[in-house]
């Protein structure tokens, strides 16, 4: 009799002790909500997302991981979608907005419900929210910085922005406005908006390329440089040094070029599988670990050397990526405390 | 004596060709663009015809499909440009032997949406609007599950093609002028196009008539379907490769340059030349608003605004019926 209790006493420490190691978030389900799905970086956000938490779930670390994509780009979609999500009982909801102000109705309701609510890449400003994002500011200065070092002496820019009023876009647009007040021989001569997307950036800079003078570089924001060189090659004008937002066909491109007339330049953007990071903040959070609100990651960079590196690992189609694991999100938390 | 008094009567500045009017609006802001600039007339000429290839590719099937008369029109047109390209670019798999399977498969694709969508119309009893805007969700839907792996290259030979110019003309503007021949040939002197006309005027007359109003606006579904198809896979070739998003330019253009090349939207008659002047008038549009340095914010509004006057001041230009 008492050596069954003692046995009962050690399976039932024993289960409660593989409970502690990574049963606290086993009951609990995560959404993501995600407001495009159109570009090549949407694309390979959605794989490695669907790659990570498909394993968690297996794993028994969450109960169920759902994936809502709205099929445009709209802030009321989405906020509707958020409100669904509400309902639904998430215990965690993970976004990509479309908006950094617009959401905060929605986002707001989902805390007031108790729903933790971690946004990333494009992040809402709303306090209650977390935000797991790469320095894109940083970016933007970035590209001026390398171009310095690329043409010394002067040059004029053609701008491609992203998509309207995403804290990305303005952002990066911050950034490059700061990388050229600290480089002032560059001189931003035109704009053109290309949505992150190739087909939008090629029309685009085609109806700004004719009224321009010589363009010396092109600074990016990514899913676009690739456009843009199609729209220079269109106009019959020579390509000019276009920053690159490590999309595969950006980088393949680069790679032909360089084969054929040692062309060079610079490609940075946040990888993809920052999904999965954002995932790993919010199961954390759920396991109750403090969790900064704001969290930065170093973007992703590719350069003429990581070039050849670069385009064997990605996969046509896909953007130069990585994905996250447990510890390493771990380990990203510890980084930004 | 009639036909003297009617012909008397048309030459009156109210009774100029409909079309004239796009394309005298179209070279009003292209000189005002490149005057704005200082240079690069020729070449936002060139550009304008570039990209007007495909507005009209795809306008030709949207005026067939809103020549049908009233509530008629084809709004899974980008959803279509977007799948169909993926697929042109998946069979052909940057192979130039494979350009014309790969072309095939998107037209296929193109014919396969045109007849779903006149399912959905005719068996569901699904107003036109509502039935193509939900079949491009499907579309859509089939587009992001197919296209993992998007932005495959199209192979030389095809971007090469959409790239080349005949004496400084892009080739493929010329074959689309040759297309719009043949699309105004079967409008005018077919069957089938007379029949679209009548469907739009009188859908119970032409019925009457003896005509076959339903096997044609099947085939117009089909042919504005096919037509999207062909402009999603040229248009791959031509940016290098293709995505979901990259027919959404195309959803209001579509119907822009119909309207614009007055083309009546109540149906019933319809007007080839005008959407080569719809199209160059729009693309010249944007480039003066980005020429001039307009944000994206206030570049959106002014091209909305123009649009809707543009439509306005067509629509009031159509007494005669």
């Amino acid at each position: 009799m008492k050596q069954t209790m003692i046995l009962l006493g050690a399976i039932l420490a024993s289960t409660s002790l593989t409970g502690i190691a990574h049963a606290e978030t086993s009951g609990m389900r995560i959404a993501l909500s995600n407001n495009y799905a159109g570009n090549s970086w949407r694309q390979a956000m959605l794989e490695s997302w669907q790659k990570v938490t498909s394993q968690a779930v297996a794993d028994g670390v969450v109960a169920a991981v759902d994936t809502f994509t709205t099929a445009d780009q709209e802030v009321p979609t989405q906020a509707a979608q958020i409100q669904n999500l509400i309902l639904q009982g998430y215990d965690a909801i993970v976004i990509n907005a479309a908006s950094p102000d617009a959401l905060n109705g929605a986002v707001k309701a989902a805390c007031d419900a108790g729903i933790i609510v971690v946004s990333f890449d494009g992040v809402v400003s709303e306090p209650c929210a977390w935000r797991v994002a790469v320095d894109y500011r940083q970016l933007g200065q970035q590209q001026l910085e390398y171009l310095a070092g690329r043409l010394p002496e002067c040059g004029n820019l053609l701008e491609i922005r992203g998509l309207a009023v995403t804290s990305i876009d303005n952002l990066i647009h911050e950034g490059l406005a700061d990388g050229v007040k600290t480089h002032s021989n560059f001189t931003i001569v035109g704009e053109a908006t290309g949505n992150w997307d190739q087909a939008t950036a090629q029309r685009a800079v085609s109806t700004v390329l004719p009224s321009l003078p010589e363009i010396d570089a092109i600074v990016t924001q990514g899913g676009d440089g690739y456009g843009a060189a199609q729209a220079f090659r269109a106009a019959g004008r020579d390509i000019p040094i276009i920053i690159m937002g490590n999309r595969q066909d950006e980088l393949a491109w680069w790679q032909e070029q360089r084969d054929a007339n040692g062309y060079e330049t610079w490609s940075g953007t946040i990888a993809p599988g920052i999904s999965t990071l954002a995932f790993w903040v919010a199961q954390q959070i759920l396991d109750g670990k403090e969790v900064p609100k704001d969290l930065t990651v170093p973007y992703l960079t590719v350069t003429q050397e990581t070039l050849d590196e670069a385009v064997a690992n990605t996969p046509v189609g896909g953007v130069a990526n990585k994905e996250y694991s447990q510890d390493e999100a771990i380990q990203a938390i510890a980084d930004n405390l | 004596m009639t036909d003297q008094t009617l012909s008397a009567s048309r030459l009156n500045i109210r009774n100029l060709p409909v079309w004239l009017w796009s394309f005298l609006g179209a070279l009003l802001v292209w000189v005002l663009s490149f005057t704005i600039a200082g240079q690069g007339a020729e070449g936002m000429l060139v550009a304008a015809l570039s990209f007007s290839v495909f507005t009209v590719m795809v306008g030709l099937g949207q005026m067939f499909v809103i020549t049908l008369g009233p509530g008629n029109v084809d709004l899974s047109i980008p959803a279509t440009i977007g799948l169909a390209s993926a697929v042109a670019m998946k069979v052909m798999d940057g192979q130039n032997g494979l350009i014309l399977w790969g072309l095939l498969a998107a037209l296929v694709c193109g014919i396969l949406i045109g007849g779903f969508n006149y399912l959905l119309i005719r068996l569901l009893r699904i107003p036109p609007i509502v039935a193509t805007l939900s079949s491009s969700f499907i579309i859509q839907s089939v587009g992001i599950s197919y296209g993992r792996g998007l932005q495959i290259k199209p192979p030389a030979a095809l971007s090469d093609f959409t790239f080349s110019r005949f004496l400084g003309v892009p080739v493929l503007a010329i074959a689309t002028i040759a297309l719009s021949i043949v699309a105004s040939v079967v409008l005018h002197r077919t069957i089938y196009g007379r029949t679209v006309l009548a469907t739009g005027q009188n859908m119970r007359a032409a019925r009457f008539a003896g005509l076959s109003v339903e096997r044609t606006r099947l085939l117009t579904y089909v042919l504005s379907g096919a037509l999207a198809a062909l402009c999603g896979a040229l248009l791959a070739g031509f940016s290098g490769g293709s995505s979901l998003s990259m027919g959404r330019e195309y959803l209001l253009s579509s119907i822009a340059v119909v309207v614009l090349g007055g083309t009546s939207v109540a149906g019933g008659r319809a007007n080839v030349p005008g959407l080569w002047g719809g199209a160059l008038f729009l693309f010249m549009i944007s480039t003066l608003l980005n020429t001039a340095g307009f944000g994206s914010g206030l570049r959106d509004v002014f091209t909305g605004v123009i649009i809707v006057a543009a439509i306005a001041i067509t629509g009031t230009r159509q007494p005669l019926r």
